[in-house]
């Protein structure tokens, strides 16, 4: 008997059926380990708090207020990796520090970092996080809650969400899920799954009943894995290294037989 | 210098935040800009020169091998201080070397400059060692010479290149100014393009300051090289923008199209009319004034890339702060202040060779040398 091929997980985020409690936000520090912050409410949307992700808090609910039809309204959203399927945070890292598991987290090994921070740069959801304050600081991301994930269990978050807004599981039943929900309500839902195909496809999916721009999401990204942008150079470039060393090679041999010529015939000259 | 010193000292006692404004939002800033990029940039001077004089075997330019070499050999070594610095675990920084990660743009610019650096430290190593007279040791590196003299041109095309194609990654986040497909190729051709224009700046400076007679028929030749280099790269830029579609925001009132157009303008176009000019190309200030706008440009380029193209959200900005500028300069001023040292005390110089057995004292003093732009 062989043994069954991994299949990869996903989780759902409704924000339809988000009420903006956030024992999600309290359940991934519980779980991870992050202190609570001292925060203020800014000038800002709502209730929101606080403004950004950090390296303390891995996820966020945010509030956005949205005119839908007569008065505003707060239409929750949430923002944690999306732990894409081909992440380009592990693509630029150039010590594989950060790797894409078979079951779908994206996991941060520290003993590996050497805090160049190219994974922030290079992510297109501005997940990685850095604690700056840190003398050996290090990158700060959800982390699918990896250990759980493959001890058979849900992320904390997961465990925590009064509402069901969040689902996990086998990410091709997930995305069959989403298309459920969206055909059975279409008047809650905007007909799109976030994450479906964003970069590549992720293995978080998001719902919402408004447009994802509105609620702060990164919308306009391609659909094409966004590492194939490095590795069309990388992959040539051994061949160019072989290449390159050749033709200099060459070159140099030539000129120099030049000069050696020259020199000879100069001298034959003055002989 | 010793205020870079004592900056660094701050820096690691108290961490990144302590000293520096990069943020969350901008994780690399005027560190990753300048103190890397635009020093790799300039270091392109070493394997420029080396591949006009070598490679290419214009004999002409063989007396600024040297000179090319050991700054080639100062901004690496800068970098490398600079990575220290950037890095948030740089005891960590072997991490590259055993921990392979062949699809990572960083790793292969690791591995690359890690082993020009080496090449670098090879070619100078002569020098030293002739004035020692270790004849035999000499000897063995005259054989391998040529084959890492190579090694380290095509080592620099590699990590130069690798430079522009990590920043390919980005395009959501680097303004349609600058964001290219052919960033690698762009990077490339501007650390060639650099090269002249700080070898120039160097001899120039050398001449004033250790006091001998530069061969300006020999500095005039290779400034046409430069226009020629300055014109094609202008024409590439451009090119590669109008074939972008990206003319519109070129030509829009944007901080992104006043910065895109210092850049082209005061760093490539005016430097190119002047040395297209005859006379410019024979005189020492035009030449100064032509080479250091073209390493200013550099400068900007890089910066536009990095650093002043990013926009990310609108809450979030960056503006380097008094430590990051501060601990750049430092390492700067502690490259120029080692190149002057060396420059009076080992032969690096042709022109020098008859004077060198009597060393003769500058009248001016080393720091004199901080004053040149673009010699970092």
């Amino acid at each position: 008997m062989t043994a069954p091929a991994v299949k990869p997980k996903a989780m759902i985020q409704d924000n339809t059926r988000c009420i903006g409690c956030r024992a999600c936000m309290i359940a991934c520090k519980a779980w991870n380990n992050r202190p609570a912050d001292h925060t203020d409410f800014f000038a800002g949307p709502g209730y929101q708090n606080p403004r950004d992700r950090d390296a303390n808090n891995y996820t966020l609910t945010t509030f956005n207020e949205i005119v839908t039809g007569a008065k505003p309204d707060w239409v929750f959203g949430r923002q944690l990796c999306m732990h894409c399927e081909h992440p380009a945070c592990a693509s630029a890292c150039p010590t594989t520090a950060l790797r894409k598991t078979e079951l779908g987290p994206v996991v941060f090994n520290k003993d590996r970092c050497i805090g160049c921070r190219a994974c922030m740069q290079a992510c297109p959801f501005l997940i990685p996080k850095y604690d700056y304050e840190n003398r050996a600081p290090l990158i700060h991301k959800c982390t699918f809650c990896a250990d759980r994930v493959e001890a058979g269990l849900k992320p904390a978050c997961a465990t925590v969400c009064p509402t069901s807004a969040i689902s996990f599981g086998d990410r091709d039943d997930m995305v069959a899920e989403a298309k459920r929900r969206i055909a059975a309500a279409p008047g809650t839902y905007i007909p799109y799954i976030y994450g479906l195909d964003e970069v590549g496809g992720t293995n978080v999916l998001h719902l919402s009943s408004v447009p994802f721009e509105q609620i702060g999401y990164v919308t306009g990204l391609p659909k094409t894995p966004m590492p194939d942008l490095t590795h069309r150079w990388l992959r040539v470039t051994p061949h160019f290294f072989g290449l390159l060393y050749v033709v200099f090679a060459a070159l140099t041999w030539i000129t120099h037989r030049r000069w050696r010529k020259q020199e000879d015939g100069h001298q034959g000259k003055t002989a | 210098m010793a205020m870079g010193v004592i900056l660094a000292v701050v820096r690691y006692g108290a961490g990144i935040a302590s000293v520096a404004n990069i943020n969350n939002a901008y994780p690399w800033g005027w560190w990753v800009g300048y103190g890397i990029m635009t020093m790799i940039a300039l270091g392109g001077v070493g394997f420029t020169i080396t591949g006009l004089a070598e490679v290419l075997g214009v004999r002409r330019y063989h007396s600024l091998l040297r000179p090319a070499v050991l700054m080639g050999l100062l901004c690496y070594a800068g970098a490398i201080i600079m990575l220290m610095v950037e890095l948030g675990r740089p005891w960590m920084v072997w991490m590259i070397l055993v921990s392979w990660a062949p699809t990572a743009a960083l790793y292969e610019v690791g591995w690359c400059a890690f082993l020009y650096l080496n090449v670098l430290v090879f070619e100078f190593a002569t020098v030293p060692l002739e004035q020692l007279g270790w004849g035999r040791l000499l000897g063995i590196m005259r054989v391998i010479y040529m084959p890492l003299m190579l090694l380290g041109v095509t080592l620099s095309h590699l990590h130069q290149s690798s430079l522009g194609t990590l920043m390919t990654l980005i395009p959501h986040k680097i303004n349609v100014l600058w964001w290219s497909d052919l960033l690698p190729l762009l990077f490339l051709f501007s650390a060639i393009m650099a090269g002249p224009a700080m070898a120039i700046l160097e001899y120039l400076a050398a001449a004033r300051w250790l006091g001998f007679e530069p061969r300006m028929d020999m500095i005039a030749s290779l400034a046409r090289i430069e226009a020629w280099l300055v014109g094609l790269f202008v024409v590439f830029q451009i090119g590669d923008l109008v074939y972008r579609g990206a003319v519109d925001a070129m030509l829009g009132g944007t901080w992104f199209a006043l910065s895109f157009w210092i850049e082209i303008g005061l760093g490539l176009l005016v430097p190119l009319v002047l040395l297209m000019m005859p006379e410019v190309r024979r005189s020492r200030g035009g030449l100064a004034v032509a080479c250091s706008l073209i390493v200013a440009g550099v400068l900007l380029h890089r910066l536009n890339v990095a650093v002043v193209g990013l926009r990310v959200r609108h809450w979030e900005t960056y503006f380097p702060s008094f430590g990051e500028v501060g601990i750049t300069l430092g390492i700067t001023a502690g490259a120029m202040f080692v190149f002057g040292i060396l420059a009076r005390i080992l032969p690096i110089h042709e022109e020098l060779a008859h004077t060198q057995a009597s060393p003769r004292r500058a009248a001016a003093p080393t720091g004199a040398l901080h004053g040149v732009p673009g010699l970092s």
